[in-house]
């Protein structure tokens, strides 16, 4: 079983997370949006590696990306 | 070893890992969620200052630290998942018991999270943020301790009859453990750093 690629998304997904609570703690301008961009890569993250997503059939990853894509345009445009 | 390794046929639409079953449930579940989330903001609109305000009382760190917990979680299930395709029962069995760790923790921080509230008056009924806040969190929760049993059930089989494990019973409650990672992802941004 190959461990590092876990690990490194493990690791990634840790640094996205600093960074979220970081820039919501920061002055930036478009705070909102780059902290739904980084939920969204976490949320792709976990189900493309974590889930093994990746490894499903492009139905199912279409599936998940519409969703993401729906309620972050949403939450956005809202 | 007698853990039964089925071939995966992943690419099939049919066998999603984690089961269609399980597939179709997360896809409700993230609907559920994303639109009483969305409805959160909805109501923001009206009471932008409130929902800023209550926001504040809420304790980041605690948010961020519960977030990392699910997400180590997160990391061992995978890991228990990995071990149990290579018939690693030993190693499988001690990531499920750290991915349960995890979870116990994330439930505690949350326990901690929620005395505070409710010491504070910011209980259910205070105000149209808080409304929100309990309903998502605690519905989050009460997936979290779902999760909990099912693992604890895995681990049972693991430890008492390991030669009726079927990995694609455990792969299903990884899925299941693995949505309660992506649900928090969605919750947290949103209710934690954003109002």
């Amino acid at each position: 079983m190959k461990q590092k690629p876990f690990l490194y998304v493990l690791i990634a997904l840790i640094a996205l997370t600093l960074l979220s609570a970081m820039v919501s703690n920061s002055e930036i301008v478009y705070a909102k949006e780059l902290i739904m961009i980084l939920a969204a890569l976490k949320f792709l993250a976990v189900a493309f590696y974590f889930m093994e997503l990746k490894q499903s059939n492009r139905f199912w990853k279409v599936l998940l990306v519409s969703f993401l894509t729906i309620f972050i345009s949403l939450f956005l445009i809202i | 070893m007698s853990t039964i390794i089925q071939e995966h046929h992943s690419k099939n639409i049919l066998y999603p890992p984690g089961g269609i079953l399980m597939w179709i449930i997360i896809y409700l579940e993230l609907i559920t969620f994303g639109a009483v989330l969305i409805a959160m903001v909805l109501y923001s609109k009206d009471e932008p200052e409130l929902f800023h305000q209550s926001r504040l009382q809420l304790n980041t760190t605690f948010g961020a630290i519960n977030t990392l917990f699910l997400l180590v979680s997160g990391f061992f299930m995978a890991l228990t998942v990995g071990a149990l395709k290579i018939n690693n029962i030993p190693k499988s069995k001690l990531y499920l018991k750290l991915t349960m760790f995890g979870g116990f923790l994330f439930l505690g921080l949350k326990t901690v999270e929620y005395i505070d509230k409710i010491d504070a008056g910011l209980t259910m009924g205070y105000n149209t943020f808080f409304s929100f806040y309990w309903m998502l969190t605690l519905f989050h929760v009460i997936h979290v301790l779902v999760g909990l049993v099912i693992l604890a059930s895995v681990l049972r089989t693991m430890i008492k009859k390991p030669e009726k494990l079927i990995l694609e019973d455990v792969e299903a409650s990884a899925t299941f453990w693995h949505m309660c990672d992506l649900i928090w992802l969605l919750l947290f941004p949103v209710i934690y750093l954003i109002f």
